[in-house]
């Protein structure tokens, strides 16, 4: 693979880039001495959390990093041009035509009150004079390269008209309507549901080969890079830790940080399932549940729209449920209702806890700004329980040990707090009546990986101890694997598989969880 | 534009102001104070008075008074003054174009000061002329226009002697004279207004600026001003609009006091002099006419939101 590159032409060089923020007080470095090479055609892959670099890298080859607080060094040759000091104009006329970028969020990037025709064509009215007619041509030719349906109609609409699939279609179709030499994709799939994940992948990977762009594909996860790349650079901390062919990588990994990266990517089959109680905490039968749609009328007849449709299932004494699902399947909708937070809601349940706890995704909004870690922690006793201050104070305490926090924390404010932190808070919060029954909703899907295997670990442990009943909702396949018992399929409002963990993953009876394990990375040969 | 949407906005707009309609002429019909006493005087017989009564149809039920009162709104004459024994159709004629004329010059002064004003500061947020005008701004704010229109009145009129106080000039007479005279009031107005506006724009083109598509919109090449004039303009505005909307209507009910200080014959004038008079026919046709307006406003508002935002439009067409 290296071999065939050398003979290929080298189109853009990265060379000690060194990106820092001059923020009021001390500069801050986030990109060190980073080296790139990338060649016409290439397929290069960059892997690293959030923070580690790979974005500003990106950004300041697009020529994104012009405020004048930030401070740049180095290196970055495109045609003889250095992207870095050269005049604005000439990098303007690099920008969209040379080399251009899509980014993470296609739901915020496109501008919402301007049509997708004209956004379409932007690059191209911006760096090649041509016809009205031409534009509009080059558009459509564009939208139909992104295997957009019905260009025509796609071309008068608005961005608000289109799913997050559509809209990064979209996006790459700007993208690629100049024709450029280089498309940097910054984490283009992680917004997007796991079934349209794919799809965009596949795109890619055509535009690779059919339009010989080379693709600059920047992303957290390593198993998608490895599908998708044949080279890799992985980044920590601002520096390039290691980098080289994919394959090659995975096979001999040399840095410890990389070595912790695949060991992350889930082995299957190893796992062994016993059943903890026969004791059931939670039951539910047939649940169907409702949410009014609006119509629009001033008065026209309400309708329903059916969100959980006909949900039975068990959770036993001290076990780990997983409830996986794409977003809007109804995952949330469940545990409102098992919470009785939803008033249309047919069927049954019963729920031997009286008071259930809930751990949600964001560690950001979920904790009141304005009270201490203290206070947030010793709320649950305080509702529940009759318990004097000391004592309560005393638990909070030594729940913030038990969560792997000190107990300095216990005065502070939860601004004060890193992500990780936090949902450690959360987790210690809910654990504090030590309820039997806690639904965790994508409890770490808003951490970064290193963090989420910490605050996985941690719930965990705590569950052993404890003995609680959780129901883990995720859309992550691997976390679910990695903490669950058994696990359901949700999709549509329906569960419409269920079973032992290592059952469901190794031997998928529906083609849509065929489909989610595909695109995490299990039922692929080449993970053992 | 969707002809069903406006149809069905005009015919809940009708509804709307029927309501209003109905509210003023109760709310005239329960407050103290007696129009025929105020005619007639303290000392008037009581069967002069029941004669009054009769002949201004006081004396019949509400709701009939109601439905009558609405008829002459229908065949446009508004029904009769009390005071002066004509149409309030005609009272209300030579009037409303001066008051209209003076809040859509104000609106306009509101345009011109903010939308260039606003953008640059935003522009050059944080930089010397943005930090004066931050605070020359909040200090316009504060000014209400009757006191600010004393102090133009004292600058232009007596130290200056561009401008001469009471002067009015009828746009019968001469339309620049008119409209010159107009120029000090219209300011009065829309000086608070327009820092507001400046401020909206100032502080929605930043956050625009910090947006997602904003860095699309780069990456593809486009210089500053392109980002700013194609893309940022039109969505940071949307939110000002609403502001602009509410700004205009406010205009109309305050230059009810701002025609007093400048000694202007409008709509305001004629309002204070016919509450003091009881002439409640004027005063309730004049009350309507302004709700009116602000429905009318907030409908114009209501449209022209839909044309820049399709998000709305679609929103609203489901």
């Amino acid at each position: 693979m290296m071999q065939e590159n050398r003979s290929k032409e080298m189109i853009l060089e990265v060379k000690d880039l060194n990106i820092a923020f001059h923020d009021h007080t001390l500069p801050e470095t986030v990109v060190v001495d980073v080296d790139l090479q990338v060649y016409e055609g290439d397929m290069l892959g960059i892997v690293g959390e959030s923070g580690s670099g790979k974005t500003m890298t990106a950004l300041a080859i697009n020529g994104l990093l012009n405020r004048h607080d930030i401070q740049k060094k180095g290196e970055i040759t495109y045609k003889g041009v250095d992207l870095l000091t050269c005049a604005r104009n000439e990098l303007r006329q690099i920008q969209g035509n040379d080399i251009s970028i899509i980014f993470q969020e296609p739901m915020t990037s496109l501008d919402p009150v301007q049509k997708i025709g004209r956004q379409v064509e932007e690059p191209l009215r911006l760096h090649e004079k041509l016809s009205e007619e031409t534009y509009k041509e080059r558009a459509l030719e564009a939208l139909r390269l992104v295997e957009l349906p019905s260009p025509e109609e796609i071309y008068e609409r608005y961005p608000h008209e289109l799913s997050g699939g559509q809209r990064q279609r979209v996006m790459i179709a700007a993208a690629m309507i100049c024709k450029p030499r280089i498309l940097i994709a910054d984490e283009p799939t992680t917004a997007l549901d796991v079934t349209i994940q794919e799809q965009i992948v596949e795109l890619l990977k055509k535009l690779n080969q059919n339009e010989k762009t080379a693709i600059l594909f920047i992303s957290h996860d390593l198993s998608l890079v490895r599908k998708l790349c044949s080279k890799v650079a992985v980044m920590k901390d601002g520096y390039v830790v290691e980098a080289g062919d994919t394959e090659e990588i995975f096979r001999n990994p040399r840095h410890a940080y990389t070595k912790e990266l695949i060991a992350a990517i889930p082995a299957i089959g190893v796992k062994e399932y016993e059943k903890k109680s026969d004791e059931i905490i939670v039951s539910a039968r047939n649940l169907n549940s409702y949410y009014p749609a609006r119509t629009g009328k001033l008065f026209g007849k309400r309708k329903k729209v059916q969100i959980l449709k006909d949900v039975s299932f068990d959770l036993y004494k001290g076990e780990i449920l997983g409830l996986v699902g794409e977003s809007g399947c109804g995952k949330s909708t469940l545990s409102k209702v098992l919470l009785g937070m939803v008033k249309d809601t047919e069927g049954s349940f019963v729920n031997k806890d009286a008071h259930p706890q809930m751990v949600f995704q964001d560690p950001y909004g979920s904790l009141n700004p304005g009270k201490t870690i203290g206070w947030i922690l010793q709320e649950p006793l305080r509702n529940f329980t009759d318990l004097s201050d000391t004592i309560c104070e005393e638990k909070a305490r030594n729940m913030l040990k038990r969560v792997g926090l000190s107990e300095e924390l216990m005065d502070r404010y939860p601004n004060q707090l890193s992500g990780g932190q936090r949902q450690r808070v959360c987790i210690g919060a809910a654990l504090m009546a030590e309820p039997g029954f806690l639904i965790a909703d994508e409890p770490v899907s808003a951490l970064d990986v290193h963090i989420q295997e910490q605050v996985l670990s941690l719930l965990k442990e705590l569950h052993d101890q404890i003995g609680v009943s959780i129901l883990f909702i995720s859309h992550d396949l691997r976390v679910v694997y990695r903490v669950c018992d058994r696990v359901m399929i949700m999709k549509e409002g329906r569960i419409i598989e269920s079973g032992v963990t290592d059952e469901v993953f190794l031997h998928p009876k529906e083609e849509y969880t065929r489909q989610l394990l595909r695109t995490s990375g299990f039922l692929d040969e080449n993970v053992v | 534009m969707n002809l069903t949407y406006v149809l069905k906005k005009v015919i809940s707009l009708m509804f709307t102001l029927l309501l209003t309609a109905f509210l003023v002429f109760l709310a005239f019909s329960v407050i103290p104070g007696d129009p025929v006493t105020t005619m007639l005087g303290t000392q008037a017989t009581p069967e002069k008075v029941a004669a009054l009564r009769e002949e201004l149809g006081l004396d019949r039920p509400f709701l009939i008074r109601f439905v009558s009162w609405m008829g002459s709104f229908l065949d446009g004459t508004f029904g009769n003054s009390y005071s002066y024994h004509v149409t309030v159709r005609s009272m209300l004629a030579g009037k409303l174009p001066i008051t209209l004329t003076m809040t859509c010059m104000a609106f306009v002064l509101i345009l011109l000061i903010a939308i260039p004003l606003g953008i640059f500061l935003a522009r050059n947020s944080g930089s010397i002329p943005d930090r004066i005008m931050t605070v020359v701004n909040q200090t316009i704010m504060a000014f209400p226009p009757f006191f600010s229109g004393i102090l133009l009145t004292l600058f232009f009129g007596l130290i200056l002697h561009l401008f001469k106080p009471g002067g009015y000039v009828s746009y019968t007479t001469s339309v620049p004279r008119f409209l010159g005279y107009l120029i000090l009031p219209a300011v009065a107005i829309a000086l608070p207004k327009a820092a507001m506006a400046t401020n909206y724009l100032k502080a929605s083109v930043l956050k625009e600026m910090k947006k997602d598509y904003v860095r699309t919109a780069y990456s593809r090449g486009n210089t500053t001003k392109g980002v700013l004039y194609g893309h940022v303009l039109k969505n940071a505005i949307i939110p000002v609009i609403t502001f602009l909307g509410m700004a205009f209507t406010d205009m109309i009910a305050g230059s009810i006091i701002i025609e007093q200080v400048f000694s202007i014959p409008g709509i305001g004038r004629l309002l204070i002099s016919s509450i003091a008079n009881r002439d409640y026919p004027v005063v309730e046709a004049i009350v309507v006419l302004l709700a009116f307006l602000v429905i009318l406003t907030n409908f114009g508002v209501d449209l022209i939101y839909r044309l820049v935002d399709p998000r709305i439009r679609s929103a609203m067409e489901e």
